[in-house]
């Protein structure tokens, strides 16, 4: 891509360009880069077999393995409801569409602590629903199913928000096209409209994954912090940290922001590619 | 396949586009929807393929009511004005689309679906561009691609939405003429809708003048130029001169003092005359070539009257800013004053 040449008469003095340059990268690497240096510094401070051992614990699998569960079950749930939903609202007219669109944006709203605590407040001990629950002997809250929905909550919008600009953006005259050629709701999806909202598909999906992989706060409320059992990645990590075993939470740690920036570099791929595509069918 | 609209009207939130639209179309006729822009004729094209359900009113196809179906069950070919071609397949998955979405059991195997898509890209001329994608073709390619795309479904009504609205000059002429003689090939029931007067009159068998949600006349082009229903379709298809009672009672011998002339250019006629018999004076004279256009100013008239003269003609009678001329016209038509 060529870079447009901007107007010298817009051009700061070089001692302004530098000192904001200065302060910019000053801040990156006090408050972004320094901390990730440290996590990994601290998860190899006794060793690498250490680090190995902290990995490899029951616990450590346990939470890795549910963290993993509870990704492979609300991110495709909400790929789903985001692919609907943001169809629903760029393609049809509805009363309470700006309302549902406002809807949308709640989980980003609210503080993932109420979002837990609504969970409790519905499917808890002394909820709403608890005592039809317990009398059907179906345990959501301090359980697995109470995660899952916890999590879905919070990482709803990624999908939808990603979505609904670019199907907005593109219009729905080749949809028409499809059904005047009588395609049918499933043909017009595979063939017309999933191709076109791939690549946006897919950057919403990388940061609902990165999202539901590290989600803490909501998880925290509904969990109950049963070893083993109810602990997710992060929860393990704020467990070994409070029982002073630095090193063990910092290996975890560790593990899990390798995971955020394989998203980041996967996230820049994707974006560079949609550039790409952009900048292709403007050129059309 | 003929298409009998009746009672038609459509309403957006703010405005009314469509009121109360009477249509029949024949069998195999290419018919042009005209009208300036907002004049309901995108719409109501959109209303005859299924993309818009009208508040009232019935579209019938050779008979068979088919208000109620959408436009995946009416089997009408679309060509939208700005092509929508999926620009994600090539030129030939583009034409292969509507085969492709078929029901198995009405899908065509694969070598009865490469025959047809071939020959559809042989019929558009576009043969060799088979593997290329949308972005790269010209305008007037991916307006045959679309074209070919809406054919491959032998349609038997074929809808086209501003058709040459979105390309240059030389190509739309070209392209004009080329469609003219593949619709006398296939003899497809068509409609097409523009705003370009010249382009209606080119193509179609009839043209369909529409004026905010109505049709005001429905004729071939002879008949809308020699015997306009309306001052507005006179007025709409090209330049006219208004002439009240004053002016022209001396040669119509029209009484109404409330009829008001309508003369083209080309029909008024000047010839010079005495200052003292006539208060027309000539204003400017520019050659354009082939013909000579004269603007005279009247006293009893707001706007200068408009004269296009043959260069023959003119030599005869030299004309020059100034000259009093006496006014009449060859061909006119009367329509009461504010009608």
């Amino acid at each position: 891509m060529t870079e447009r040449k901007r107007s010298t008469a817009l051009r700061d003095p070089a001692w302004l360009r530098f000192a904001l340059l200065a302060i910019a990268l000053a801040f990156v690497a006090v408050f972004l880069v320094l901390p990730l240096v440290a996590v990994f510094v601290y998860a190899i401070e006794k060793g690498f077999a250490f680090f190995m051992d902290s990995l490899t614990d029951p616990d450590a699998r346990a939470a890795i393995r549910l963290t993993l569960l509870v990704a492979a079950v609300s991110v495709p749930a909400n790929t789903l409801f985001g692919v609907a939903a943001a169809w629903l609202i760029t393609r049809f007219a509805f009363r309470g569409k700006n309302l549902l669109v406002s809807l949308i944006d709640l989980p980003f709203a609210v503080s993932p602590v109420i979002a837990g605590l609504i969970y409790v407040l519905l499917f808890g001990a002394n909820g709403w629903l608890g005592p039809w629950l317990s009398a059907h002997d179906i345990r959501i809250i301090y359980a697995v199913p109470g995660i899952v929905l916890a999590t879905t909550f919070v990482t709803f919008p990624f999908v939808a928000r990603e979505l609904i600009p670019l199907m907005q953006a593109q219009g729905s005259e080749e949809e028409q096209a499809a059904l005047t050629l009588g395609a049918g709701g499933f043909a017009m999806f595979w063939r017309v409209v999933l191709p076109k909202i791939k690549w946006g598909l897919v950057y919403g999906v990388i940061l609902c994954n990165a999202r539901a992989m590290g989600e803490f706060g909501a998880v925290s409320v509904v969990s109950g912090h049963i070893r083993g059992v109810t602990n997710t990645m992060p929860l393990h990590v704020e467990i070994l940290y409070n029982e002073y075993q630095r090193t063990a939470a910092f290996a975890v740690a560790s593990l899990l922001a390798l995971m955020a920036l394989a998203t980041l570099v996967l996230k820049q791929l994707v974006g560079w590619r949609m550039r790409r595509i952009e900048a292709r069918s403007a050129a059309a | 396949m003929s298409i009998e609209l009746t009672d038609i009207a459509y309403r957006y939130t703010d405005a009314v586009a469509l009121d109360g639209i009477d249509l029949s179309i024949e069998s195999g006729e290419l018919l042009a929807l005209l009208g300036p822009s907002g004049c309901g004729k995108t719409t109501l094209l959109r209303v005859i393929a299924g993309l818009e359900f009208p508040d009232r009113g019935h579209v019938r196809f050779e008979g068979r009511d088919v208000t109620a179906l959408d436009a995946r069950k009416r089997h009408v070919g679309f060509v939208f004005q700005h092509y929508a071609l999926f620009n994600h397949l090539s030129v030939f998955e583009n034409v292969a689309f509507g085969l492709r979405v078929r029901r198995w059991w009405k899908r065509p195997r694969r070598a009865e679906l490469n025959r047809r898509v071939g020959e559809l890209l042989d019929l558009v001329q576009l043969g060799e561009l088979a593997n290329r994608h949308p972005a790269q073709l010209s305008g007037g390619q991916r307006q045959r691609v679309a074209l070919a795309r809406a054919l491959a479904v032998e349609p038997e009504i074929l809808l086209l939405d501003e058709p040459f609205g979105a390309l240059d000059a030389r190509v739309r002429n070209d392209l004009r003429r080329w469609l003219r003689g593949l619709h006398d090939r296939i003899h497809v029931t068509s409609v097409f809708v523009t705003h370009d007067q010249e382009e209606a009159f080119e193509l179609a068998d009839r043209i369909a003048v529409m004026n905010r949600g109505r049709i005001e006349q429905i004729a071939d082009a002879q008949t809308l130029y020699t015997k306009p229903a309306s001052p507005f379709v006179c007025r709409f298809l090209g330049e006219v001169n208004e002439l009240p009672s004053a002016l022209h009672a001396a040669w119509t011998g029209e009484r109404d003092a409330g009829a008001v002339a309508f003369v083209r250019p080309h029909d008024l006629e000047l010839t010079p005359a005495a200052a003292a018999y006539a208060p027309a004076r000539v204003e400017t004279v520019r050659d354009l070539g082939a013909t000579m256009r004269i603007e005279v100013r009247h006293p009893h008239v707001a706007a200068p009257l408009i004269a296009i003269q043959e260069r023959g003609r003119f030599a005869e009678t030299v004309l020059e800013p100034g000259q009093a001329v006496a006014v009449a016209a060859r061909r006119w038509v009367m329509f009461p004053r504010d009608a």
